[in-house]
């Protein structure tokens, strides 16, 4: 009696252990975006706003907290469209220091991993 | 010669007498209250092949009707009204085996359904397709069971297989579809060990349904949202990707413990597993979202069963139910892989009561009392939805014999459901209008307080000397929600017994 309640307990515990649902709570990630001018040129300081928009809720994220040319933020892991517009101070190869306006966009990029970077090239609109 | 009409007179009167106290107490066995300490013991086949010393098979055409003044749940419509023709039967083919089967066929209408385009609401939920207009919808469900029970010494063997098919679908714009097939085998055994049967059985499902609505007035065309809980949906495909199939199964296992004689304790403990995948036809079957709906089941209880039927027992339920989607990421020809998947929705339900029985010759009382409890939460931005209720349950059931061949069964029950606690938290800010009106009505009615009021009534006329009887049932209940609105019920059959 005592050894067949034990297969059965045994039974049972093997069933909850194998058909426990899979949980992922970790689901967000801190995402490092970078602007680069591409050009010769180093950048100083960034004004601007970042706005990640999540590929597949739709749901947007914005932070204009940058420190040098990159912006951190927490995200949900997922797929996101990057817009960046605002105003860079640069210092060029004669030396002098100039602030331009400019945007970055990138239609995908995935967020995924834990601290995820992505560097993003510059267009100047001036 | 006088001699002989004597014997045979007094022949055919106990013979009448035996043929319809038979089906009587064939009918009383099989229908009785009191067996409801035993019936989560009946989905081991096992068990449920030596659950009944009598054998019983019916034959019944009956309709079932539900009306709500307003919607309790949305999705689940306004009411129903459903006629169908069932054929069940229990039959001990020698003393060492029996067989069991039924089978059945409803049609007919769900009313007013609104936020979901998706059959099988209460087991997919909230992962369903979904539009602000519904409608009606026509059902249709075909089911076939079949079991098989055996004793070999001191062992009891069963196994057994259900089969349900449904297809649901409107004939106007939105024109919702789903068809569904769902399998169910079981295997059991069972065994004597003193003054105890101890048995354990393990259940297997399969479940698939493939889902799809359709607009044929391309200007009445309106967005199918894929649902993902309290609100919220997966924008990406949503809009006009309106063709999608759930695959899902699962697991159980069922244990019991009763006793052989007519008093001692008993217990049941459930273990229940089931995941459905929901995913895209159209985009090459990519997996939009996992629901693993997982289920904990205990009952422990006393009963003695004499010229007095007495039981006293508590039971407990709760249920995780847990949502992961699928983050889909850059699409390659109408190929979309999925990146990551992440745990978004959670439900935790909890139900516990106590009770006892009480039943003399010809009646049966129940008496419960409990308290019920549900938490959903959307993970981000985060929603939360809480509620919690404490109820009573009295219900009764009598047996009166009105005339030699003629028996009525009586059964009457009384509810109430008083709200204990609830909670809302959602970023009703972000949330477009017709998302907030539908949770807005959910946390009303699922935090409103219900009383619920029934009867029915059964009356079996054994038919002359065979074990042939006719039977006509008619019942009614009246759900009364604090939110002054109510519903009522109404279900009728007739039939035949053998």
């Amino acid at each position: 009696m005592r050894s067949k309640i034990l297969y059965i307990s045994i039974v049972m515990w093997a069933l909850v252990v194998i058909s426990c649902a899979p949980v992922e709570d970790d689901i967000f990630t801190n995402a490092c975006v970078t602007v680069t001018t591409g050009e010769d040129m180093a950048i100083t300081r960034v004004q601007g706003q970042v706005r990640l928009t999540n590929v597949n809720t739709r749901q947007v994220v914005t932070s204009s907290d940058f420190e040098g040319a990159s912006v951190t933020v927490e995200l949900l892991r997922g797929a996101y469209q990057i817009d960046i517009e605002g105003v860079v101070t640069c210092r060029q190869s004669d030396g002098q220091t100039r602030a331009r306006q400019f945007r970055c966009q990138s239609d995908y990029a995935e967020f995924i991993r834990d601290d995820t970077s992505i560097s993003l090239n510059i267009i100047f609109l001036d | 010669m006088k001699r002989l009409i004597l014997f045979i007179l007094f022949f055919i009167t106990i013979k009448t007498g035996m043929m319809a106290s038979n089906a009587d107490s064939a009918l009383v066995e099989h229908t009785s209250l009191g067996r409801m300490t035993i019936m989560e013991a009946m989905r081991n086949p096992a068990l449920h092949g030596a659950g009944y010393r009598t054998s019983f098979s019916q034959l019944s055409l009956g309709i079932d009707l539900q009306r709500q003044s307003q919607a309790f749940v949305q999705e689940k419509g306004t009411g129903f009204t459903l006629p169908y023709i069932k054929v069940e039967t229990y039959h001990h083919l020698n003393v060492r085996s029996a067989v069991w089967g039924e089978a059945s066929y409803t049609t007919g209408k769900q009313h007013n359904v609104k936020w979901n385009s998706t059959s099988d609401y209460d087991l997919l939920q909230p992962y369903v397709l979904a539009d602000t207009a519904g409608g009606d919808t026509h059902r249709e469900r075909y089911t076939i069971s079949g079991g098989y029970a055996m004793h070999i010494n001191r062992w009891l063997l069963g196994a057994e297989m259900l089969v349900r098919a449904e297809q649901e679908y409107r004939d106007r714009d939105p024109r919702m579809r789903g068809v569904v097939t769902d399998l169910t085998l079981r295997l059991g055994g069972g065994s004597e060990f003193g003054r105890y049967r101890l048995g354990a059985a393990i259940e297997g499902n399969i479940y698939k349904q493939t889902n799809s609505v359709a607009f044929y007035r391309e200007e009445g065309v309106i967005p199918e949202y894929q649902m993902t809980g309290l609100g919220t949906e997966y924008s990406r495909f949503s809009g006009d990707k309106r063709s999608l199939y759930y695959d899902g199964g699962g697991v159980a296992l069922l244990l019991h413990l009763s006793p052989m004689g007519y008093s001692g304790a008993y217990g049941d403990i459930s273990l229940d597993q089931h995941r459905y995948h929901r995913k895209l036809a159209e985009y090459n079957s990519m997996p939009l979202t996992d629901l693993y709906n997982e289920h904990v089941g205990a009952t422990i209880g006393w009963k003695r069963e004499s010229k007095h039927r007495i039981a006293a027992f508590g039971h407990l339920d709760y249920t995780r139910r847990t949502g992961n989607e699928h983050v889909g990421g850059t699409s390659d020809a109408r190929y979309f892989p999925v990146i990551a998947c992440l745990t978004m929705y959670k439900q935790r339900l909890f139900d516990t009561h106590a009770g006892v029985l009480y039943g003399a010759d010809h009646w049966t009382a129940t008496l419960k009392a409990g308290y019920m409890s549900s938490t959903e939460e959307y993970v981000y931005p985060h929603r939360q939805m809480s509620h919690s209720h404490a109820y009573g349950r009295l219900q009764g059931q009598c047996f009166l014999r009105l005339a030699e061949k003629l028996l009525l069964t009586v059964d009457a029950h009384a509810a109430h459901y008083i709200s204990t606690g609830k909670k809302l938290s959602m970023p009703f800010a972000n949330m477009e209008a017709h998302f907030i009106q539908l949770i807005q009505r959910k946390h009303d009615y699922s935090t409103a307080n219900y009383t619920d009021l029934g009867a029915k009534v059964r009356a079996d006329l054994a038919w002359k000397q065979t074990r042939y009887g006719l039977f006509a049932e008619v019942g009614c209940a009246v759900t009364l929600c604090s939110m002054r609105e109510h519903e009522t019920m109404l279900q009728s059959s007739i039939g035949i017994t053998f």
